[in-house]
């Protein structure tokens, strides 16, 4: 069978279909809720959030209780935890968010190893699978999709405020407790609703590389902004194509292309910074607009 | 008598357990230039935050343009819009996408949740006014993080000026500049307030300029030292009570 043959026949596929649609819309999420994310250094957050929710998954198992409906309430109930302890703790946030993670994961083995059976089975939950996705799946990630859209587009001042400087953004009259909350919430369910397709150990790559990608390709922030949204969407498009040519594991290929993205993304910021010809003397925007940007004094 | 811009009635506010403020009380006059001077821990930012509504008070009253400042920082949008704030320095770390006219036009917009489309005519002509006003207009396609110290603090100040405002806090803005960009930030300033009309309230560690520029000192050690113009308020005695024994004064003789 021919590649192109060998596609049409993937891509007549309902289970297919369904896997591109969740991909790019698991994709366009996790780089639109990353571009605040990595700004704000909240990269590890949803890492720890990723590992914690094999945790709510297992404790949806214990209880015989579906882990889908279990898992939303605990991310939500185990990121506001995380934030207090963060908050209130005196220790660097990185070594916290280490120990917190590296607890759950423990807890939620020893938890899964006294499961005899679990239909989805310990390789499901780590790397996810797509191509499991159902119609109602994707229409919670369509939702929450328009959801993360609204929100961040209202509340755009109050978020690049509150990244640049707290105080100043309270001057400003936003409520920094609140859209704090608020961002951690969001992507406390980005993340449990993620899980099924991505996978616990992957998700914060959906989160974290496609805005790193974004950040060094652009330079105007709504541009930035939909560029990672884009840039997540579109390789996890290409990525879920490649898994169903190769027969290879679907989330772990559309990392790879995402991590392709990430090295082309810098290999040409790198070379529009150092070309004087091509960027002036400090180097020139790739996306958005705008004239030469001179090096900092 | 015109109503005072900011009013503080027996002020105290609580930081990490200890009382960092005790019972503080002074007003700022409409057009003013007020300096909070005092060393290192006694409480400056953290007035300066509690007067902001960015840390709940103990005890104690604050009035902006008349209204009552609530205990958790609550004030009418119409009042909030009506302050501006310089921080020390901003979070850029690495490349951070966000050009100057981005940023500036953040300081045009209200307090409160809005599409970022709206409006975008009347923000444009404000930040390119803004810009220019504060010798920036090269500046507005540079990214933030790509800015010297000395820009980053121009660039502040367009922040600021970029919708009228009564009330300007700056909270050590001259930190990280060398001797001319200071000097250049202060004559910046000076003008702006003198053409806005803006009252002004800036914590600072250089009493030379203070001296020069500001009508009002207030020295702060968790209580209110002294208070007063810069002649009687940074006299060798009152600096000797406020810092200690060590606190060696130098005067400058200005000669027209």
């Amino acid at each position: 069978m021919t590649d192109a043959a060998a596609l049409a026949s993937i891509l007549a596929e309902p289970f297919m279909q369904r896997a591109l649609v969740g991909g790019l819309l698991t994709g366009s999420l996790g780089g639109l809720l990353g571009s605040f994310a990595v700004l704000r250094q909240l990269s590890f957050f949803s890492d720890a959030l990723g590992h914690s929710a094999l945790l709510g998954i297992t404790v949806g198992i214990l209880l015989g209780i579906n882990p889908t409906l279990v898992l939303i309430p605990f991310a939500v109930v185990f990121a506001l935890l995380v934030h207090q302890l963060v908050q209130r703790s005196a220790l660097p946030t990185d070594a916290l968010l280490n120990i917190v993670y590296s607890s759950s994961l423990a807890a939620a083995v020893l938890a899964l190893s006294l499961v005899e059976t679990y239909r989805g089975g310990i390789q499901q939950l780590l790397f996810g699978d797509i191509l499991g996705i159902s119609w109602v799946d994707l229409g919670v990630i369509g939702g929450l999709l328009l959801v993360a859209l609204l929100y961040l587009s209202l509340s755009l001042r109050a978020q690049v405020l509150l990244t640049l400087n707290t105080d100043l953004a309270g001057a400003m009259g936003v409520r920094s407790g609140w859209h704090r909350l608020a961002f951690i919430v969001l992507l406390a369910v980005v993340v449990a609703v993620s899980i099924k397709a991505v996978g616990v150990l992957l998700i914060s790559a959906f989160v974290v590389i496609p805005a790193c990608a974004g950040r060094l390709l652009s330079r105007r922030f709504p541009v930035y902004v939909v560029s990672s949204a884009l840039l997540g969407g579109g390789c996890a498009l290409v990525g879920l194509l490649g898994s169903g040519l190769t027969n290879l594991p679907s989330g772990p290929c559309v990392v790879m292309v995402q991590f392709l993205g990430f090295v082309v993304a810098l290999v040409i910021s790198q070379s529009t910074r150092r070309s004087p010809a091509v960027a002036g003397p400090g180097g020139r925007q790739i996306l958005g607009g705008g004239p030469a940007a001179p090096e900092p004094h | 008598m015109r109503q005072p811009v900011l009013q503080v009635q027996d002020l105290s506010v609580e930081r990490s357990g200890r009382l960092a403020v005790e019972g503080v009380t002074f007003a700022l006059s409409p057009e003013s230039d007020t300096a909070l001077v005092g060393p290192n821990g006694a409480g400056k930012s953290t007035l300066v935050a509690a007067l902001l509504g960015l840390v709940p008070r103990r005890s104690g009253a604050v009035e902006i343009l008349g209204q009552p400042l609530g205990i958790d920082g609550q004030l009418p949008r119409a009042v909030r819009a009506q302050i501006a704030y310089v921080p020390q320095t901003l979070a850029l770390q690495g490349r951070f996408p966000l050009t100057v006219a981005e940023f500036v036009g953040f300081g045009f917009d209200p307090p409160g949740l809005r599409l970022p489309w709206k409006d975008q005519r009347n923000r444009h002509v404000a930040v390119q006014q803004a810009l220019q006003r504060t010798g920036c207009e090269e500046l507005g396609q540079r990214l933030l993080s790509e800015l010297s110290g000395g820009q980053l603090k121009r660039v502040l100040l367009a922040f600021c000026v970029v919708r009228p405002r009564q009330l300007l806090v700056l909270d050590e803005a001259q930190a990280g500049l060398d001797a001319p960009s200071n000097e250049q930030f202060q004559q910046l300033l000076f003008n702006l307030r003198r053409q806005e009309g803006w009252t002004v309230l800036q914590i600072s560690h250089d009493l030379d300029m203070v001296r020069r520029s500001c009508d009002q000192v207030l020295c702060l050690n968790r209580r209110l030292r002294c208070s007063g113009s810069p002649d009687h308020a940074l006299s060798p005695q009152s600096l000797n009570e406020l810092y200690g024994p060590h606190m060696i004064t130098y005067r400058h003789q200005h000669h027209d």
